[in-house]
């Protein structure tokens, strides 16, 4: 973990989401899909907390957040920080995704606005020649990841609970096939979704192996190196600080 | 060096005025990046209990307008198992370590002090935390029992809010050194839930800084460690001003390491040349 100055390079905006680029070269180095970095907002010591993000696009030199509108205050001094302002990054925070050696087809599922953490792993995964299917469950059009913004080899299922983009509903209906396909899973969205994971796996799989399917748990860190024990939550057997095993873990160790 | 125990034979001996505060590297063995053990006098560890303890679900945290809420629910190994997993650990920390005992049943601060015996040369002081609601009878009991049990440099954590009220109870007791303090406890929603816990971040300071202003006024001759709301040089300096010994912080290091590894260098000049405790 390094604490680093990044400085906003570029502001994207899609409506009222927006997604800075952040230039900071040893930290983005650093980074893998998955990890998260945690951002000073404002000028002051107010907002007090850093805010969490898990980068939507990484490279060799920055990495890029993703900001949806809401009535956080520390968000909204990001959303307004001009192109050109450095903040304070402290990152990366604990384990990234793993890609298995062994797989060929991964299937990436994700619910809501946390679906967007996936696509660096989608990206570095298509790049090394792995077959992706990337499915996501979202509200409404707005959350979800528009195609163009996706490596072409990725076949990609929408599906919204108001119909305004892909399918009508959940996934539930894609998931038998697609889990069939993949022989790894990677899955950002809350709880309820990975339960529901969890039972789709075991209907089209038997049971739910270790080491098949990889989540993140989410949560917001104060410290980020374990000091604290505020991320301290009920996984992997018991209540651990999420910093430092996670926030990738097995989906049987986040639901047991 | 400045000794932090100056009536205690063993004394506490700290090359810097800045201390690492409860848990703000947790038991030592949670660093951030670019801050080292050097960097403090001493650091004073998590609050540990006699037995484990699983502390409470999400959420824990609450941010507040200057601050926040942490309510780990005394989350902590046990003293057994902590002790075995880090006494190695903080022989090599080449800095004070100094233990914070949590409360529990009566008497378990006390059995523990006792079986610091073979960590006499490890640890080098060990912190009570004297909770909001106890009495001056109750203050003065713990703490009795812990100096009978160790010869141990005591440092007694008083609530901010009855700091003088408790003070020299706790000194007449055993303690040899008080820590000012825990600040006053508060309530705010997080994720829908209530999240009650001593207030944290720059809003503390104004309550430390009273404390510091009561306590002044006892003339207690014993050292005072500020702890609560310091976050930068002048913080800490207004604090050694109104008769602080040292300061301690633990906020900053978790919220911005870089700025915590200043001032401790920015501290340094301000330590005594010598001590005449």
């Amino acid at each position: 973990m390094i604490q680093v100055r990044a400085r906003i390079q570029e502001r994207e905006t899609r409506g009222a989401v927006h997604i800075l680029r952040l230039h900071a070269p040893d930290l983005a180095r650093q980074l893998h899909p998955g990890q998260a970095v945690l951002i000073q907002t404002g000028w002051s010591l107010d907002p007090f907390l850093r805010r969490t993000f898990h980068p939507i696009a990484i490279d060799e030199a920055t990495f890029r957040i993703r900001l949806a509108p809401d009535a956080d205050r520390g968000r909204a001094w990001l959303r307004m920080a001009a192109e050109g302002t450095e903040v304070d990054a402290l990152g990366p925070v604990g384990q990234g995704f793993s890609l298995p050696d062994h797989a060929r087809r991964i299937l990436c599922l994700g619910q809501g606005d946390a679906a967007w953490a996936l696509l660096p792993l989608v990206r570095a995964a298509s790049a090394r020649g792995v077959g992706v299917a990337l499915a996501v469950e979202a509200t409404t059009r707005r959350q979800t990841i528009p195609a163009r913004d996706l490596p072409l080899s990725v076949e990609y299922h929408v599906a919204t609970l108001d119909g305004s983009a892909g399918r009508r509903g959940d996934l539930r209906p894609l998931l038998p096939d697609l889990l069939t396909w993949a022989d790894a899973v990677m899955a950002v969205g809350g709880m309820d979704f990975y339960r529901f994971l969890a039972r789709a796996i075991e209907d089209a799989r038997v049971i739910l192996p270790r080491g098949y399917a990889q989540a993140l748990y989410q949560t917001d860190f104060l410290c980020g190196f374990g000091a604290c024990q505020a991320c301290a939550a009920d996984v992997a057997g018991g209540r651990r600080r999420v910093c430092l095993r996670g926030p990738i873990f097995d989906l049987v160790d986040i639901l047991r | 060096m400045l000794n932090l125990a100056p009536q205690n034979k063993l004394g506490l001996y700290v090359d810097s005025l800045l201390l690492a505060g409860s848990g703000a590297v947790g038991y030592g063995d949670t660093w951030p990046p670019g801050l080292r053990p050097e960097a403090f006098g001493a650091i004073i560890t998590a609050p540990v209990s006699l037995t484990p303890r699983k502390g409470r679900p999400q959420p824990r945290v609450a941010e507040i307008p200057g601050g926040f809420l942490l309510d780990t629910g005394g989350h902590n190994p046990g003293f057994r198992r902590l002790v075995e997993s880090q006494a190695r650990a903080w022989r090599r920390l080449d800095v004070p370590v100094i233990l914070s005992l949590a409360g529990g049943e009566p008497g378990d601060r006390a059995w523990m002090a006792a079986h610091l015996e073979e960590l006499e040369e490890v640890i080098a002081g060990i912190e009570l935390t004297v909770s909001e609601n106890v009495n001056l009878s109750e203050t003065a009991a713990f703490i009795a029992a812990a100096r009978r049990a160790t010869p141990l440099p005591i440092l007694a954590r008083l609530p901010v809010t009855r700091a003088a009220y408790l003070a020299r109870t706790a000194l007449i007791a055993g303690a040899d050194a008080l820590i000012v303090g825990t600040p006053p406890p508060a309530a705010y929603p997080a994720s829908k839930t209530l999240v009650e816990a001593p207030l944290a971040g720059p809003a503390a300071f104004p309550f430390t800084l009273r404390a510091l202003s009561l306590l002044a006024e006892l003339d207690l001759g014993a050292p005072i460690i500020a702890a609560g709301g310091v976050y930068s040089l002048d913080d800490a300096l207004l604090c050694l001003e109104m008769g602080a010994s040292a300061v301690a912080i633990r906020g900053l290091v978790w919220r911005d390491p870089a700025a915590a590894r200043r001032l401790s260098i920015n501290i340094r000049p301000f330590m005594p040349e010598e001590d005449e405790g």
